[in-house]
């Protein structure tokens, strides 16, 4: 591993006519990470992938990869390739022409291509298809063609766009840990792009959250999720309440409907914020129980239940908030009922403040 | 080998659709539908083909009338003479070279439509077609006014100092016709062939290291193949036949095998000579297909 950035994005921005698509994305991706560009459809995450292929330039900025700038050169002539989000397989070739197309382009001689291809599909788990053609493979095979097809060349960076999108849930879920596990294997830099926020915690050394074409957040995924910087990527990121409310001074905030809250923050007196407030982190008792005087706690109505086995989800009506709380399901757990007359309480650190 | 024993439920084909597919053989109300088409074809085609080919074992008599007696084959060895064989090999010759520069020509301009937005495309097909409104004799004799010696092509070549050109009646101004006539039937198939290719593949290719020239000869190129093949069929087979347009831009030397038929029927009045040549071409035409076809062309 070296120091210098395996992927350095600074400044980088791509208009097309009047609409911003990447703007101002600056980022360092480190050497052997795995990094995920985890945004909604249409925040930019897949252009900015793009523009590190090659496959578009930027507007403005630039893009570096180990070092080198890369400018206006093409994409055959970039130490990188990408695993597409429809696979892009070449349908009159066998797998093992597919595998081998970028071996063949840089002239290697055949022994070498055999080897390496073999060597390729042996790592995805493919030997013995190697004569197949790509519609005779299934989903999950035709994804692994694919990876092959990228990993066989060796890149310094590997760009996958969405590789598990078209896959079922546990097909995807399967694939999740043996890229992640394979990514550990050859030691090459992945950047991964997704808008599923499960994945992208599940497999990222660090995430990097887009929305509108902004980079708004970098972070390993506890930062991404215990730490959210603005409410864009609280929300995206996980279940989560937004709380909208106003600084009042010594760590104490308004809610917009007067309720007082206590939380840590920096931001003076009169700033108004977001208050976010992961559900697992929320708790309900009966509106007699005793709570612990450090903990906030509001009273409310239970508005809905929801079971979903290894939890219970509750949405609690508290003031003109509605609050969303999950309980670990256990046995000892009081169950509470539509109507039920509760409390809402969590520690004072379970609460992040965000600015407006 | 458990792994080729159970097969892949994925790469199944689905039991749904080949259910549906057999009910659909199986139904009959599709006959009804064929019916009127078929009886068409036979009553139209084949019928006036078999007169034909009983007219090509006929002998000519000595006024040019068809003596349906004594059937021979005198008409088909008649073919091996010189002058035929010369015909034939120029008609083959203008084919060809008319079907590569469509080729050449159209490649181009039907990889350009198929990656238009869709609204130029249509603009564009439209004005590919727009020939097709008027009447194609009228289309050849405008190509005489425009090839002449006095026309405006020649006005040009001598404003530029080249002098005049004398391209009328020459075999130039056949294939420059035929090119014409039949680029229409080129484009239309490339650009349908073009169209439905992923131009992800052509990102994929150069991501993995595939110059731009490359790309488009190892992916573009191999994919367009069905509509290559279409094309070429379309344009070579009714060039090969040709008879309007080396009738009106030809001269006496570019006679090409549809004139020296019609005149076997017209001037010659030799009916079985005429109906065995219309054989040879077509069963020659139907070899040369069905052999594309055999060799790459079962995607088409």
């Amino acid at each position: 591993m070296s120091d210098v950035a395996a992927v350095q994005l600074r400044g980088v921005s791509k208009r097309f006519d009047d609409v911003t698509a990447v703007d101002d994305v600056t980022v360092d991706i480190r050497d052997g990470e795995f990094f995920s560009l985890l945004g909604p459809s249409g925040c930019g995450k897949t252009t900015t992938l793009r523009m590190i292929a090659g496959l578009e330039y930027p507007t403005a900025g630039g893009i570096g990869i180990f070092g080198e700038q890369m400018g206006l050169r093409p994409p055959n002539k970039r130490p990188v390739n990408t695993v597409f989000q429809s696979y892009a397989l070449f349908p009159h070739m066998t797998v093992h022409d597919n595998v081998a197309f970028g071996l063949q382009m840089r002239r290697l001689d055949r022994d070498e291509v055999r080897r390496r291809v073999a060597g390729a599909l042996e790592l995805v788990q493919l030997t013995g298809r190697e004569q197949r053609r790509p519609s005779q493979l299934s989903g999950g095979q035709k994804q692994r063609v694919a990876l092959a097809r990228a990993l066989v060349n060796e890149p310094k960076v590997l760009l996958l766009d969405e590789p598990l999108g078209a896959l079922d849930l546990k097909l995807r879920q399967a694939m999740q840990l043996e890229l992640k596990d394979l990514q550990a294997r050859v030691g090459i830099t992945f950047v991964y792009v997704t808008h599923d926020q499960e994945e992208a915690l599940t497999m990222s050394d660090r995430i990097g959250v887009m929305d509108a074409g902004r980079l708004l957040q970098v972070g390993t995924p506890e930062e991404i999720y215990e730490r959210p910087t603005s409410p864009m990527v609280a929300d995206f990121i996980g279940d989560t309440n937004l709380l909208r409310a106003t600084v009042k001074g010594d760590g104490q905030i308004a809610l917009d409907d007067a309720q007082i809250v206590h939380a840590e923050t920096a931001q003076p007196a009169g700033s108004e914020i977001v208050l976010t407030l992961r559900p697992e982190r929320l708790h309900v008792t009966g509106a007699d129980a005793d709570v612990d005087p450090a903990h906030n706690a509001l009273d409310g109505t239970v508005a809905r239940r929801v079971y979903l086995g290894n939890a219970v989800s509750y949405d609690v009506r508290a003031g003109e908030v509605t609050l969303r709380v999950r309980e670990r399901n256990a046995p000892s757990r009081r169950r509470f009922a539509v109507g039920d007359a509760v409390q809402v309480h969590w520690a004072p650190d379970a609460a992040v403040v965000v600015v407006r | 080998m458990a792994q080729t024993l159970v097969p892949d439920p994925e790469t199944q084909p689905d039991g749904h659709a080949l259910e549906d597919r057999a009910a659909l053989v199986r139904s009959r109300t599709g006959l009804w539908i064929a019916v009127p088409p078929a009886v068409y074809l036979v009553l139209l085609f084949a019928l006036p083909l078999l007169i034909v080919f009983i007219y090509s074992f006929a002998t000519r008599g000595p006024t040019g009338q068809t003596i349906l007696a004594n059937w021979n084959l005198a008409a088909y060895t008649r073919m091996f003479n010189p002058l035929v064989r010369e015909i034939a090999v120029r008609s083959f010759g203008y084919a060809l070279l008319t079907t590569v520069i469509c080729l050449a020509v159209s490649y181009p301009f039907a990889y350009y439509l198929a990656t238009r937005a869709l609204r130029v495309r249509n603009v564009l097909l439209v004005l590919v077609m727009i020939p097709f409104w008027s009447n194609f004799l009228v289309r050849t004799y405008a190509w005489r006014l425009l090839l002449s010696s006095s026309g405006p092509l020649s006005q040009l070549t001598e404003l530029v100092g080249i002098g005049q050109t004398r391209l009328l009646f020459t075999p130039a101004a056949v294939v420059i016709g035929l090119v014409y006539g039949y680029m229409p039937f080129m484009i239309l198939p490339l650009y349908a062939a073009i169209e439905r290719i992923d131009l992800g593949l052509v990102e994929a290719a150069r991501d993995l290291y595939a110059s731009g020239t490359r790309a488009f000869w190892r992916i573009v190129w191999p994919l367009s193949r069905p509509g290559v093949i279409a094309g070429s069929i379309l344009v070579f087979i009714p060039s090969l036949g040709a008879y309007v347009t080396p009738e009106i831009l030809g001269g006496s030397k570019t006679t090409m095998l549809g004139s020296y038929i019609v005149r076997q029927f017209l001037s010659a009045r030799d009916w079985p000579f005429g109906s065995a040549l219309s054989f040879v071409v077509m069963a020659v035409m139907l070899a040369a297909t069905m052999l594309y076809f055999r060799t790459g062309g079962r995607t088409l």
